[in-house]
């Protein structure tokens, strides 16, 4: 228990950091957004006082101490108010990410846990099949196929599945025609929609995670303690689950926490190939129209999942492995 | 009819893509119920690989290639998974080698015994708990320990809950492989006297595997000897103590030797003048070879470490010593593990900084030295380590590993630093030069590996080494040609010997000054022969109690 309030602890003042340095980066570089919408105004003729004065009125040129900004902004961030989006203007960026967020957390999100998942036990049992084909048929296939580029991958399941074979649509999270409600019909619609870029990031990523937890749990066979297990006369499923196992996935969680926490930031590119309407879509437009605050928001979400799902995997070690409690 | 019986037994060694190895070749071997047998033999010899047979735990790349193992009536070496499975209660136990790792670090030591019990369902449920505390208290453990994870426990506590769990089975049959060989030398008495009680007690067959022909000795009735996977001998251990057939056993127990008598002879070894004794001891006739010519001074020096978590007391590794190594003298420093001993030669090197004291080599401020000024310390001051199996960089061969030194300390270079590295190896004596400068360190034995970490350590011309238990790890016919290695350097180059370690035999063989440690303290200092001869500390006689004496249990027998 001290341990997760320990953790917890470090979470917040880690929180609190990186809120602060989203607040101190934009304001260490030069120029702001206005100066740049009036430098590319000026580009056409001279800018009258009274368009200066609008412009910055619309993009909210800071006022007051950088202190009182900074209090102002604790205090929006806190609200979620991250200000007005300029690409689609007179939207809310809390708007707009909350509208993502579901999307990018439920598909890629869902599909992350269930390749670390899936991964892991493949890897268990060809770890305990050793030499069989149940070892080199796995190991091999993930190899093979966590070694195509990902928008290959992509391209190519959009192209076949989706445009040749017309099995699966190749775009959107759901039916232009499907109104969002909480129906099973609605549901399926969305699962079928989502079906193709999940195939795509499991494709990719489960390879990784066999390999991963094969080769450590083939160290951990080694080890002296499942020997011992043997000797005693453990049944087979215990020595592999609880004593190599159990030994194998911890080194495993560390890298399962950086995946976790990449689903945010990290699904631009497979949501921009299937556009898929969540974050990574999102940032991808925040970008290219220079969206200030849009971008702002998004880098925050980004730096936030990340520290969430460590801490998330630090209290899951807390758990598994009493050394760390400690 | 024996409990076990063994015929004409291998095991071979298949890796892939390699030249099968055949590691135990037709062994043949009964034990009766409740006989105490002991394993002897140096590694490779087979030994180890006969144990995991016998409790059928060889695993690939080894295989049964041959004979049978018939335990109670029953060919075990063909037994199918389950069957072999369900044997193991109530029939062959094993206890490991490195107990510490034998216990799984996520699981607490009841669920350990639960494990076994659910496996077995040989205890009700509702007695689970009652049992394990029964079986902790027979290896002397209270029943505290049940809900401690194996990371919270010592290095002995483990290796007896790891008995314990063995014990847990009922075993007909227990093999013990090297069980203290990882151990301190006080708890490996220790665990060797619960190991003797418990097969008192208990009546099972034990089988002691050990490299340490004394532990055997003084623990079994029997002694079996192997040698290059052969069983080369096997009789009755006073027989073998006192009038052992083969030679292999010969030289075995040739090497063993009580630190206390009054002369003390390694086959191999032989004690030599020193170079500045043989000059007359006049210091100014000195042999244009002696290469110490300045003392080490430790000056009430202590080490402290900060408490190794919060709420936690600070370590005080070294407390308040001092001593001098007179140029070309050599000196142990003997103690258990944690007595500080190692954390001297840190402060002597210049690795670690004392709290408080002062450290002088020459006119040197060890203990205030700076990163550039050490590398002035380290061309006088050379350490030898503890393994030599890690202590070599696997990728590079002896005349790269010996090069580097060579060229950063002495400036030479290409030819004339080749020249100095098969130099180098002559001293150290691996000849042809030319062809171990080639080598890797996996085509090495462990003594001839040992044999490059200390040309390595010669490299800069030093005028001390330290020695870091230099032959804790070799087997024991090796040890006595390192010794003399170390003892030719002190004799003919005049080097300075500081020699640490818990081995008091060698202690004895290659030093004429001794220290001994206990919690950072020295308890006790003087003559090596003087101190082992005659203890006036107490930790000191309990050393060297520690020491398995074969000759003091066969002392009331005909031969002696």
């Amino acid at each position: 228990m001290r341990y997760a309030l320990r953790k917890l602890g470090l979470l917040v003042l880690t929180l609190w950091a990186a809120v602060t340095l989203n607040f101190v980066i934009p304001r260490l570089m030069p120029g702001s957004p206005a100066d740049a919408a009036i430098a590319k105004l000026a580009q056409n003729g001279p800018v009258t006082p009274s368009v200066q004065a609008a412009i910055e009125a619309q993009l909210g040129v800071p006022g007051g101490s950088i202190w009182d900004q900074y209090v102002t902004y604790l205090n929006n961030v806190i609200h979620l108010d991250f200000g007005v989006s300029y690409t689609f203007f007179p939207q809310q960026v809390s708007e707009l990410v909350a509208g993502a967020l579901p999307w990018t957390l439920i598909m890629v999100g869902a599909v992350t846990v269930i390749a670390f998942v899936l991964g892991t036990l493949i890897g268990i049992g060809a770890a305990w099949k050793r030499g069989t084909w149940m070892d080199s048929l796995p190991t091999v296939a993930g190899s093979f196929l966590s070694a195509f580029p990902y928008f290959w991958t992509a391209l190519l399941i959009v192209f076949f599945l989706g445009y040749v074979l017309g099995w699966f649509p190749t775009s959107g999270a759901y039916s232009a025609t499907a109104v969002p409600n909480l129906s099973w019909e609605f549901l399926g619609d969305v699962l079928y929609h989502a079906a193709l870029p999940a195939i795509t990031i499991l494709i990719t990523s489960l390879g990784g995670w066999i390999l991963g937890m094969r080769n450590t749990m083939i160290n951990t066979l080694g080890d002296d303690y499942v020997t011992f297990a043997e000797a005693n006369g453990l049944r087979g499923r215990t020595v592999a689950i609880r004593y190599a196992a159990r030994n194998a996935i911890l080194p495993n969680l560390t890298g399962f926490g950086m995946a976790l926490g990449g689903v945010v930031g990290g699904s631009l590119l497979v949501e921009q190939v299937f556009a898929y309407p969540g974050v990574g879509y999102l940032l991808f437009n925040a970008v290219t129209n220079q969206d200030f605050p849009l971008m702002q928001a998004l880098f925050l979400m980004i730096t936030v999942s990340v520290l969430l799902a460590n801490f998330l995997v630090e209290i899951l070690y807390g758990v598994l492995d009493p050394r760390t409690r400690r | 009819m024996s409990l076990l019986e063994i015929q004409d037994l291998s095991v071979v060694y298949e890796p892939r893509g390699a030249v099968p190895t055949h590691a135990v070749k037709n062994a043949s071997l009964s034990l009766e119920q409740g006989e105490f047998v002991g394993l002897v033999g140096e590694s490779g010899s087979g030994k180890s690989t006969l144990g995991f047979a016998v409790t059928r735990l060889a695993k690939a790349p080894a295989r049964i290639s041959g004979g049978r193992i018939v335990f109670d009536g029953t060919d075990i070496a063909h037994l199918d998974a389950e069957e072999l499975r369900s044997q193991r209660r109530g029939g062959f136990a094993m206890v490991l080698q490195s107990g510490m790792n034998a216990l799984n670090p996520v699981r607490s030591i009841a669920n350990h015994f639960g494990d076994i019990f659910a496996a077995h369902g040989h205890v009700p449920k509702g007695r689970r708990r009652q049992r394990a505390i029964e079986l902790l208290d027979k290896v002397q453990l209270p029943s505290t320990v049940l809900d401690r994870y194996p990371g919270e426990l010592s290095g002995g506590m483990r290796q007896r809950v790891s008995i314990a769990l063995a014990l847990s089975l009922e075993p007909r049959l227990m093999v013990f492989d090297e069980p203290t060989t990882a151990l301190d030398v006080l708890v490996q008495h220790a665990v060797m006297d619960t190991v003797r009680e418990l097969q008192a007690a208990e009546g099972f067959t034990a089988v002691l595997i050990s490299h340490d022909l004394g532990v055997v000795l003084e623990s079994a009735e029997r002694v079996v000897v192997m040698h290059d996977g052969e069983i080369v001998e096997d009789g009755a251990s006073r027989q073998i103590f006192s009038a052992p057939a083969h030679p292999y056993t010969q030289m075995l127990l040739s090497h063993y030797a009580d630190p206390r008598a009054e002369v003390v002879e390694l086959p191999g070894f032989e004690r030599k003048a020193s170079a500045a004794e043989r000059a007359g001891g006049n210091g100014e006739a000195r042999p244009e070879r002696a290469a110490a010519h300045d003392a080490i001074v430790v000056d009430h020096v202590s080490k402290v470490y900060p408490p190794p978590r919060r709420g936690e007391k600070a370590v005080t590794a070294v407390d308040d010593v001092s001593f001098r190594l007179e140029p070309g003298a050599a000196m142990a420093l003997v103690g258990q593990s944690g007595s500080g001993k190692s954390t001297i030669a840190k402060m002597v090197t210049g690795v670690e900084r004392p709290t408080s004291g002062t450290v002088t080599f020459g006119d040197l401020r060890v203990d205030r030295l700076r990163r550039r000024q050490l590398r002035t310390l380290h061309a006088d001051v050379q350490m030898v380590f503890q393994d030599p199996y890690s202590a070599l960089n696997p990728l590079h061969t002896v005349e790269y590993t010996l090069t580097r030194p060579v060229e950063n300390f002495t400036g030479l270079k290409g030819e004339a630093a080749r020249e100095r590295v098969l130099q180098l190896l002559e001293t150290v004596g691996l000849t042809p030069v030319e062809q171990y400068a080639a080598k890797l360190p996996h085509q090495l034995s462990g003594g001839q590996r040992q044999r490059v970490v200390i040309a390595r350590a010669l490299a800069s011309d030093p005028q001390v080494l330290i020695a870091d238990e230099p032959v804790s790890m070799l087997d024991v016919s090796l040890r006595a040609g390192v010794l003399s290695l170390l003892e030719d350097l002190r004799a003919d180059l005049g080097v300075s010997l500081l020699y640490i370690t818990h081995d008091l035999l060698s202690a004895r063989v290659v030093t004429d000054q001794i220290m001994v440690l206990h919690h950072g303290k020295v308890v006790e200092s003087g003559g090596t022969t003087q101190v082992l001869r005659f203890p006036e500390d107490a930790y000191t006689t309990q050393l060297l109690d520690a020491i398995p004496q074969p000759a003091r249990r066969f002392a009331g027998g005909a031969a002696s």
